[in-house]
């Protein structure tokens, strides 16, 4: 990972694309601009920016589509940027595969926190390895295999597995892991955690219906087990 | 259960409905009386007017006959007895005479020879003169002077008498030149008979008559009150917001006519609801529209004056000491005009039904301080909760409603504001206490309206005007409730009252439900 870290913004309105640009540019970032989809993933292929910012209303293909065409073959953290939060957007957002978002009108502190925040779920911490059944998070290369096969985790989806793992067996609230994972205030949004999960049951998971491993915990939170 | 209670209010209904037909001032009850009054005064004039017709041709007809008969026999027979005749001779004449067509008993008086009075009588039992009423004996006997006019000094007399309950002729004559005095009796029971059975007949026909127009009362009634009913049915249907309401028009009488009425008056309505909704609808899109657009430059606005904000604080001083003020004045409006467009957002999702609730598992005493501690409120606020009491609900919202509640009591009372939870019959219940002045009575039913100031002269950056009324907003999606009032140790109270799950309420029933990877297992909760 470089020192200055690089964003793709991708935003229609030329004010707004201006005025975060400065902004984000003045925190510290290397910024680079789209502004419409079609242009922002091609921009993707060429720059590979580590982290994309969204707008979800964008002119031919919607912030929600750009999302979904990105998980299809990268894993880099998304943050939408939602002009409403109207609670479907959302929703529809974090299906997607977005790892976060923020609604307008934006404060550039706040963004620029949200972007820190997923970037630091790159990091590594620690060099040891944890096994749960059939998979393996290898914490010093970061790196996640199931029957031996590398599994694609967006940060935040290593990071959560990362959590629960610290703390196998162990009940976590959605509270907790918006703190732990997301570094959100007390306000999180309870669901990009149960996003989150869902997301990354359908990755880990024999039978994602039916979880072995990242077990509800009813009136609690979340818990990852040792499968019997 | 709809079903049940569609079933009751219909029992109930018609309930009602009896019971209003049998109230005398109901129409169907004043009908039917007045059908029926009219159709007794009818038949019993016609048959009293008949009965009395009748009556008296019968009894004439039969009172002439016999009478006319006596008089024949009294000339034929009495006249031609001697002057003195003997009992004997008396009596063979009444038999005679009796034994005429017309069966009535006679009695014949005269003097014989030696002048004692003696009488003839064709039956013992049937007349005697004791029989005969002295009145008509009087006239019989009383002898007439002759005029022009009256050529006979004696005349035929009669009377109706009545003995043991069996009406009787009795008639009375007087053979003119000196002959016998002749009675005659003739039972009128068969006339009687025959009369007392007209009587019968019209009074069965005139109890038909009643019957008849009763039931063509009734009927009358009905095709009256039908049409009545489904209008009345109509009109209350109308009334609870039905305003498609309408009635099928049939015939063209003033029954007709009203449903006309009625139905063009319930299209009107019904267009002019529709208008109005429509009306309220598009300003309340448009606030909401607007709302929308105003984020695009705010955004743009907010993420600039950041930047120049950060220029005012850094120690290089590079902004112009003379245009300062100037740039901390749009610093701080943009903050507000944030707020209020936040605020006016908040507003239109509930206006528009579309306010949703994220629901969680939150420790509201952990909750309460982060709200507080975010806000740099701690040494204003003093927090008296335990940690543990949990509760699923939204934690937004939580935090919306206190930050205004805390807020308004800052601003408004004072510090030390005093927040208190407490549970109570599975609800929380949150007090939030000033030490202010209190509100005024007038101000107090009008805290939670929008944009409600308290007095004119306030300075008008006090807030958005829509803090309490969001607050109260939020209480509402909880299934919760607001209440203001002033304590009587002085100082105003907001009690927030709460449901410890505020699950039930949320349509789907559990928004993880949309993304959550355990809704399998906790969707039911």
């Amino acid at each position: 990972m470089t020192s200055v870290p690089s964003l793709l913004l991708i935003e229609d309105d030329d004010a707004i694309r201006t005025a975060l640009e400065l902004s984000l540019t003045r925190q510290g970032h290397r910024v680079a601009t789209a502004a419409t989809g079609e242009d922002g993933l091609k921009l993707l292929r060429e720059q590979r920016p580590d982290l994309i910012v969204l707008d979800v209303m964008l002119p031919g293909i919607d912030g929600f589509e750009v999302c979904r065409r990105i998980r299809r073959t990268d894993q880099l953290p998304i943050i939408l940027l939602t002009a409403r939060s109207d609670d479907i957007d959302v929703v529809v957002g974090l299906e997607s595969g977005a790892d976060d978002y923020v609604v307008k009108p934006v404060q550039g502190r706040v963004l620029d926190a949200r972007i820190r925040a997923v970037l630091r779920r790159g990091e590594r911490e620690a060099n040891d390895a944890a096994s749960f059944g059939s998979l393996v998070i290898d914490r010093a290369a970061m790196t996640v295999t199931k029957n031996g096969e590398d599994l694609q985790l967006t940060p935040t989806e290593l990071r959560l597995l990362l959590e629960l793992s610290r703390r196998p067996g162990q009940a976590l609230s959605r509270q907790q892991l918006l703190r732990l994972v997301w570094e959100h205030d007390y306000l999180g949004d309870s669901r990009l955690v149960d996003a989150c999960v869902q997301r990354l049951r359908a990755k880990v998971e024999d039978v994602p219906s039916s979880p072995t491993l990242i077990r509800t915990v009813r009136g609690v939170g979340y818990r990852l087990d040792t499968p019997q | 259960m709809s079903d049940a209670h569609d079933r009751l209010r219909g029992w109930a209904a018609a309930k009602k409905a009896i019971l209003a037909g049998l109230r005398f001032t109901s129409l169907r009850l004043r009908l039917v009386v007045v059908f029926a009054l009219v159709a007794l005064t009818a038949a019993v004039s016609a048959s009293g007017i008949a009965y009395w017709l009748n009556r008296e041709a019968v009894l004439t007809r039969a009172q002439d006959a016999a009478l006319s008969d006596f008089q024949q026999e009294m000339q034929n027979r009495a006249a031609a007895l001697p002057e003195h005749p003997t009992q004997g001779e008396l009596q063979h004449a009444a038999n005679l005479m009796a034994s005429s067509s017309q069966h009535f008993s006679v009695l014949l008086i005269s003097d014989d020879k030696d002048g004692r009075r003696i009488a003839g009588n064709s039956d013992l039992d049937a007349i005697t003169l004791a029989e005969v009423p002295s009145s008509l004996r009087d006239a019989v006997n009383r002898e007439q002077p002759l005029t022009d006019g009256n050529k006979h000094p004696y005349h035929l007399y009669w009377q109706r008498i009545v003995s043991n309950d069996t009406p009787y002729l009795v008639g009375g004559a007087r053979v003119i030149d000196g002959g016998p005095t002749g009675y005659m009796l003739k039972s009128l029971e068969p006339e009687a008979k025959d009369l007392n059975s007209l009587a019968w007949s019209l009074g069965i026909a005139t109890a038909l008559a009643l019957i008849g127009s009763a039931l063509l009362a009734q009927a009358a009634a009905t095709t009256v009150l039908k049409p009545v009913h489904r209008l009345g049915r109509a009109a209350r249907r109308l009334g609870e917001g039905k305003l498609d309401t309408r009635l099928r028009v049939s015939g063209t009488d003033e029954l007709a006519d009203l449903s006309r009425t009625f139905n063009r008056t319930a299209e009107n309505l019904e267009k002019k609801v529709a208008d109005m909704s429509a009306r309220e609808e598009a300003s309340r899109r448009f606030v909401a529209d607007m709302s929308h657009e105003l984020r695009t430059p705010l955004t743009a606005i907010t993420a600039v004056t950041e930047v120049l904000e950060e220029e005012l604080d850094a120690e290089t001083g590079s902004v112009d000491p003379m245009i300062e003020p100037a740039v901390r004045l749009v610093v701080s409006e943009t903050r507000r005009l944030n707020d209020l467009v936040e605020n006016l957002m908040e507003v239109t999702r509930f206006d528009a039904g579309t306010a949703r609730l994220v629901l969680d598992h939150v420790d509201i005493a952990d909750q309460i301080t982060a709200c507080i501690d975010a806000r740099a409120w701690l040494d204003a606020v003093d927090l008296d909760a335990e940690r543990g009491i949990m509760a699923r609900i939204d934690p937004r919202r939580l935090d919306v409603i206190m930050a205004n509640l805390i807020g308004n009591a800052l601003k408004h009372g004072g510090s030390p504001v005093r927040v208190s939870v407490r549970l109570a019959d599975s609800a929380l219940v949150i007090e939030v206490r000033d030490h202010g002045p209190g509100i005024p009575q007038d101000v107090l039913p009008h805290v939670f309206d929008r944009f409600y100031k308290a007095s004119a002269s306030r300075p008008r950056s006090e807030g958005s005007g829509l803090g309490l009324s969001i607050a109260l907003e939020n209480a509402h999606i909880h299934g919760g409730e607001i209440t203001a009032a002033n304590s009587p140790e002085g100082g105003a109270v907001f009690t927030f009252r709460l449901p410890l799950d505020a699950s039930p309420l949320t349509l789907p029933p559990d928004d993880e439900g949309a993304v959550g990877g355990g809704s399998g297992e906790e969707g039911g909760a």
